[in-house]
C-alpha cells in the first residue's frame, strides 16, 4: 500500500527496563498512514516489549508513543479503540465457534452489529467454512487467521501483528501472508508486525525497523536496506571446512576469483552458491553475527 | 456499566460452561452417582445399628415412644426391667450398639436413659437424634406443652430425618463448592496464563464486567443444580421437600458466590494451573469431611463440631437443610445467610488486593 504521508504512530525515545535489564532502549521511529511496517529481530530483541508500549499494555519508563495523533499514555483506553490486535500467545475461549466469539468481542466494542461484521472478517482472513466450528478444534493455522480476524472485527484504522506465523508450517505461513497483505492493501490499514522471519518481512513490508539488542539499526524499505549493502551478489562457500561469505558487485568476475584464488592456494571449495544479497546480509553486515530467529 | 454486554457475555459464558462435558458431569452427575451410592450403602433410613430398648415406665408416653422406634429398622424391644444387665453388657461387649431404658420419673412422666459405648460414638450421635426426635414429638403430642419424656440432648441434627433426607441437602452443598471453587480457580488461571485478560484489557470492556458475568453464569448453575438436585432426591428417593424449599435459593445463591471469590482468591494467587487444582483440593477436601455433609455434626468429636463451625460449608449445608427438609423458613436461615455474606466480603477484599493480569 502506498502511504499516505500521514503519520499514523510516532515513537519517540521509548525506554522499558526491568531492573538491570534495558529491554526497549530509547527508540524512535514513525509509522506512514497505510503502510505495512515491519519490525525484524532475533528473540529478545524488544519486537514485542515495543508493540505492547504502543499498544497501551505496558507502560513505558521513557519515551512518547502517538497513535492517530492521540498519545497512548497515560491512559490508553481512547487508543486501544481505534486499534486491532493480534497478541502472541492467545488462545481465546476454545468452547465458543468462530463466529460467536467474533460477535462477543464486537459486543465488547459496543457493536450490536457483530453479525454482518463476522462475516466481514471471516471472509477477509478466508475463514468463512469454519465460521461455526469451535475455536480448540482449529488448526494453529486457522487460530492465527482467528485471532487476526478478532483484532479487525471493530474495524480499527491501525492493526498489530505479533510474530504472526511463528509456529506455523510453511504452507499455512503463505496463506497468512496473503491474509496479512488483504488486510493491508485491499482492506487499507496500516499494518504493524514483528517477526523474526527475515523473509516475512521482505515480502510484506514496506518499511523494516530492525531491532537488536534493544535497539533499531537499521529502518528503511526491503529494497533500500541491501543496497546499502553496495554489492549485488552474496556469495556463500565452504572452504577447507571454513564457512566464508563475501558480497560483490559482479557475480561472474567474483565467483571466477574465488575459485582461481582457491586454486593458487590450493584449497578445497565446496557448496559454493551465489544468489541476490537479503536481509539476513544487512544483519550480517550490521551486526557481525549471522541472524537467527 | 453496560447491562446489554453483560447480559451477552453471560450468554457467551454459559455457552462455554455448559459445552464443556466435565463441568456438568461434576455439578449434575456426579452429585447424583454420590447420593445414589450412599443412600444404597446406608438403606433409606440411617444405619443406627441394632439398639435394644425397655421399657420399664409402663407410661402412655413410654408406650407412644416404644412404638415410634419399633417402626426404625435394627431396633429390639423388650418390656422386662430385670433385662437390663444383661442388655449392658451386650452394648459394652459390641453385639448392641446402644440401650435406651425409659423408666418412670414419678407421675406419668417418663425418662430415657441411653446406654452407648464410646467405640461406636457415630450411631449414638445418631441415636440420639433420633430418640430426642421422637421424645419431643411424643411430648407434644400427649400433653401440647409439658414434657411427658424428659430427655437431655446436646443437638437434634438428624431429628427424624431419614439418612438420605439428611444427606441431599449435604451433598448439594458439596456440589455447589466444588463447581464454584474449582471452576472460577482454574478458569481463571487458564484465561491468565493463556493471555486472554491481557487481551480483554485492549477492549473498552472493563474487566469486572466480564468477571461479573462469569460469576452470573456460574450462579446460574448452582440454581440448575438446585433444582435438578432436589427433583433427583424426591423423584428416586421419595424425598419429602419442605414447603420452605423456596428458601434454599438464596442460601444456595449466598453459598456459591462465597465459594466463587474463594475460587477468585485462589485463582488470584496462584501461577500454574496444576497449583490451582492442588490449592483447591485442599481447601475443599477437609471442609467436605467436617461441615456436616455426609455424617451430623453432633456425631462428631467436640473438637471436630468447633472446627466446623468455622467452615462456610457448614453454613450452607446447615441452611440448605434447614429450608429444603427441614420445613423451616428464611427467617430461622438468616444466621447461615450473613454467616456465608460476611465470609464472602473477606474474601472479596482479599482477593482483589491479590488479584493480577499476568
Amino acid at each position: 500500500m502506498i502511504a499516505s504521508g500521514m503519520d499514523a504512530i510516532r515513537v519517540h525515545g521509548l525506554t522499558k527496563r526491568y531492573g538491570e535489564h534495558v529491554a526497549v532502549d530509547g527508540i524512535s521511529f514513525e509509522v506512514r498512514e497505510g503502510e505495512a511496517f515491519g519490525i525484524l529481530g532475533p528473540n529478545g530483541a524488544g519486537k514485542t516489549t515495543t508493540l505492547e508500549m504502543i499498544e497501551g499494555l505496558r507502560r513505558p519508563d521513557a519515551g512518547e508513543v502517538e497513535v492517530l495523533g492521540q498519545p497512548v499514555w497515560p491512559d490508553p483506553r481512547s487508543v486501544q479503540a481505534r486499534i486491532g490486535v493480534q497478541l502472541q500467545s492467545t488462545s481465546l475461549f476454545d468452547k465458543l465457534t468462530a463466529r460467536e466469539l467474533l460477535v462477543l468481542f464486537a459486543r465488547f466494542y459496543n457493536l450490536t452489529d457483530g453479525a454482518e461484521r463476522s462475516t466481514r472478517a471471516l471472509s477477509l482472513v478466508g475463514l468463512e467454512s469454519k465460521a461455526d466450528s469451535y475455536a480448540g478444534d482449529m488448526s494453529g493455522g486457522q487460530q492465527q487467521r482467528l485471532a487476526i480476524a478478532i483484532a479487525l472485527v471493530h474495524d480499527p484504522d491501525v492493526v498489530f501483528l505479533d510474530e504472526p506465523t511463528t509456529g506455523l508450517d510453511p504452507q499455512a505461513r503463505h496463506n497468512l501472508w496473503d491474509v496479512i497483505r488483504a488486510i493491508n492493501q485491499t482492506a487499507g490499514k496500516t499494518v504493524v508486525l514483528t517477526t523474526h522471519y527475515l523473509e516475512e518481512a521482505e515480502q510484506l513490508c514496506d518499511r523494516v525497523a530492525i531491532m537488536d539488542e534493544s535497539r533499531i539499526i537499521a529502518l528503511d524499505t526491503p529494497a533500500g536496506l541491501i543496497a546499502s549493502l553496495g554489492a549485488d551478489v552474496r556469495i556463500a562457500y565452504t572452504e577447507d571446512g571454513q564457512e566464508r561469505v563475501a558480497y560483490a558487485p559482479d557475480a561472474q568476475t567474483a565467483v571466477l576469483e574465488t575459485l582461481e584464488q582457491a586454486r593458487q592456494r590450493g584449497a578445497q571449495i565446496e557448496g559454493l552458491s551465489v544468489r541476490g544479497p537479503s536481509l539476513e546480509d544487512v544483519f550480517l553486515k550490521l551486526t557481525g553475527r549471522e541472524f537467527r530467529g | 456499566m453496560n447491562l446489554g454486554r453483560i447480559a451477552a457475555t453471560t450468554v457467551a459464558q454459559l455457552r462455554m460452561m455448559f459445552r464443556r462435558k466435565i463441568t456438568l458431569f461434576w455439578s449434575l452427575v456426579f452429585p447424583m452417582i454420590l447420593m445414589t451410592l450412599l443412600g444404597l450403602l446406608f438403606g433409606r433410613t440411617i444405619d443406627a445399628g441394632t439398639i435394644t430398648v425397655i421399657d420399664a415406665a409402663h407410661t402412655p408416653a413410654s408406650t407412644a415412644m416404644v412404638r415410634a422406634l419399633s417402626a426404625t429398622k435394627g431396633v429390639t424391644i423388650k418390656l422386662d426391667q430385670s433385662e437390663v444387665p444383661r442388655a449392658k453388657k451386650q452394648v459394652t461387649d459390641g453385639d448392641r450398639e446402644a440401650l435406651l431404658v425409659l423408666r418412670s420419673s414419678g407421675g406419668s412422666n417418663t425418662r430415657a436413659q441411653l446406654y452407648y459405648s464410646n467405640t461406636s460414638a457415630t450411631q449414638a450421635g445418631i441415636l440420639k437424634g433420633i430418640i430426642s426426635g421422637a421424645a419431643s414429638r411424643i411430648s407434644v403430642a400427649a400433653t401440647g406443652s409439658a414434657p411427658a419424656i424428659g430427655y437431655s440432648a446436646t443437638s437434634v441434627d438428624s431429628s427424624a430425618l431419614d439418612y438420605i433426607d439428611f444427606l441431599l441437602p449435604g451433598i448439594l452443598a458439596l456440589s455447589i463448592m466444588i463447581s464454584a471453587v474449582i471452576g472460577l480457580s482454574t478458569v481463571l488461571v487458564a484465561w491468565r496464563t493463556r493471555g486472554v485478560l491481557r487481551r480483554l484489557k485492549l477492549t473498552p470492556m472493563p474487566l469486572w464486567e466480564f468477571l461479573v458475568s462469569r460469576i452470573a453464569a456460574s450462579l446460574a448453575l448452582a440454581m440448575l443444580q438446585v433444582v435438578v438436585l432436589i427433583a433427583f432426591g424426591a423423584l428416586a428417593f421419595g424425598i419429602h421437600i419442605s414447603a420452605t424449599a423456596w428458601a434454599a435459593i438464596p442460601i444456595a445463591l449466598a453459598g456459591a458466590l462465597c465459594f466463587l471469590v474463594m475460587g477468585f482468591t485462589v485463582g488470584s494467587l496462584v501461577s500454574e494451573p496444576e497449583t490451582a487444582d492442588a490449592v483447591t483440593n485442599v481447601i475443599t477436601n477437609p471442609m467436605m469431611f467436617l461441615s456436616g455433609t455426609f455424617i451430623p455434626v453432633s456425631a462428631m468429636p467436640d473438637v471436630v463440631q468447633s472446627i466446623a463451625r468455622v467452615l462456610p460449608l457448614y453454613y450452607m449445608a446447615n441452611g440448605l437443610r434447614d429450608t429444603i427438609v427441614r420445613n423451616q423458613g428464611l427467617v430461622h436461615v438468616l444466621p447461615d445467610l450473613g454467616v456465608l455474606l460476611a465470609v464472602t466480603g473477606v474474601l472479596a477484599v482479599v482477593s482483589l488486593r491479590t488479584f493480577r493480569w499476568e
